[in-house]
């Protein structure tokens, strides 16, 4: 037989339906016998109905509460690569003719070197922009990896300059051009070179983390965002690990053993970026 | 133990976390497209702590700007629903405690739990439940956090561990704690009338 104490200090839980059959038993088995213990037990009862009947909220329409929320996001450089469709590619050639001569003049300066506290910057991103959505789809992935490798050389490049929140954008916006990759990484044609191109992303958001934390006063939003990124990149390469098909020859299946992720190179102070 | 299950969606969690890192990116659109899936819930949450729809929908607006801020640092470590009624939990109790306390309990001497639908019942009962949310606002910061995804967020135990990150044990434990807290703090309102007990 439960003590009173024992049981009391059960009843929240009994009431819930979080015990154990046994336990229930035990605690039924006092309740049937014990007054005090059951009307606490109609309490616990009584306040439960009162929690789960606080109502839900009527329908709000979801556009106006878009439109107030939107008014006060704060704003963040968007350093995305634009998304653009098929039919707005006519625009944007003529638009990419009309500037031709500008990005043509400019582009000794701007080029693909700029970085993101260049005012030459918004010139290279149109240019990528532009790259890549007038690529054919089986040319994409090459030029979405080298613009990957070159956010992170931007990163890199502004933790080196005390520049903390233009590297985490360019860290964002890598993370994006590696979230639309993926398809394209996991059913790669050339699949060493694929693995190639993740191994030496992990070796530059390496040497952004190694860069961020030679630094007195290393930012923990970076950090987090190069550990994200590694993340991320892990996660593409065991995807791809576990989808890669079993060869059939003949009748009989080829016996592989069981996918693991490739192991990250440990990062060494000689880990030197030679793209710079 | 009756726990929640979750049927894992690959292709939802895909499409989830590809909006979720553009978001952080900066993406708006992408953001809009969260918000969209997720602002009933949170709006649900806000309204059951405080009772009035357009507060509802202000204190929902501050969970996704919160939201839209953090993201950045969101690691996809824990599924982004638990982080979100986190997040929602958190801020709706702190309007909640800022609000408190209004309601006086004197004129609330009856058990109204399970009243009918007579117009005074309803007004009684919508003063009760005032009482709850502010008896819940008045709790020490861990069991009010807790009691918080359970009443407002209609969480499992399982789920209020995962939310919190903290073991199912002290989820009970905390419960445990934050109603016995609730009964002494809500006294003869939660107590059954006579005729109740005796039916």
């Amino acid at each position: 037989m439960l003590s009173h104490a024992t049981t009391r200090d059960w009843l929240i839980p009994y009431a819930d339906g979080m015990l154990a059959m046994d336990e229930r038993r035990r605690i039924d088995g006092h309740i049937a016998g014990c007054a005090r213990c059951a009307g606490e037990l109609r309490e616990v009862r009584e306040l439960n109905l009162l929690l789960v009947t606080l109502p839900p909220a009527p329908p709000v329409a979801f556009a106006p509460f878009w439109l107030n929320l939107q008014a006060v996001l704060p704003q963040r450089r968007a350093l995305r690569m634009p998304r653009v469709q098929a039919y707005r590619r006519l625009g944007i050639a003529f638009a990419m003719a009309a500037t031709a001569a500008l990005v043509a003049a400019g582009s000794a300066f701007a080029a693909p070197s700029a970085l993101p506290d260049s005012p030459l910057y918004p010139v290279k991103q149109l240019e990528e922009g532009m790259r890549l959505s007038l690529a054919p789809a089986n040319e994409r992935l090459p030029i979405q990896l080298q613009l990957a490798d070159e956010r992170l050389r931007e990163a890199q490049a502004m933790v080196s300059n005390h520049k903390p929140r233009l590297a985490e954008d360019s860290l964002r916006a890598f993370r994006v051009i590696v979230d639309d990759s993926a398809a394209g990484l996991k059913n790669s044609a050339d699949p060493k070179a694929t693995k190639d191109a993740l191994h030496k992303l992990h070796l530059k958001l390496d040497a952004v983390q190694r860069e961020n934390a030679s630094r007195g006063d290393d930012d923990q939003q970076v950090k987090q965002l190069v550990d994200a990124a590694n993340d991320e990149l892990d996660r593409i390469e065991q995807e791809d690990a576990v989808a890669a098909p079993v060869l059939v020859i003949g009748e009989q299946a080829t016996p592989q053993p069981t996918p693991r992720p490739t192991p990250r190179p440990t990062p060494r102070p000689s880990d030197k970026d030679h793209r710079d | 133990m009756a726990q929640s299950e979750e049927v894992p969606s690959t292709e939802g969690d895909a499409e989830e976390r590809r909006l979720i890192d553009r978001s952080a990116a900066g993406d708006q659109e992408a953001f809009r497209q969260l918000v969209l899936r997720y602002h009933r819930l949170v709006i649900n949450v806000a309204f059951r702590a405080l009772g009035e729809v357009a507060l509802a929908e202000d204190v929902a607006q501050d969970v996704f700007v919160k939201v839209y801020k953090a993201l950045p640092t969101y690691r996809h470590d824990k599924p982004f629903k638990h982080w979100l009624h986190r997040v929602a939990a958190n801020t709706v109790t702190d309007s909640l405690r800022r609000r408190r306390p209004v309601v006086s309990l004197d004129g609330l001497d009856q058990p109204l739990v399970s009243a009918g639908s007579d117009p005074q019942d309803i007004a009684a009962r919508h003063d009760l439940q005032r009482a709850v949310r502010h008896a819940i606002a008045s709790l020490p910061p861990h069991y009010r956090d807790t009691i918080a995804l359970q009443a407002f967020g209609e969480l499992s135990y399982d789920e209020i561990a995962k939310a919190l990150d903290i073991p199912l044990g002290t989820v009970m434990s905390r419960l445990n704690g934050a109603k016995r807290l609730l009964r002494e703090h809500l006294g003869d309102l939660v107590r059954p009338s006579e005729e109740a007990n005796t039916a």
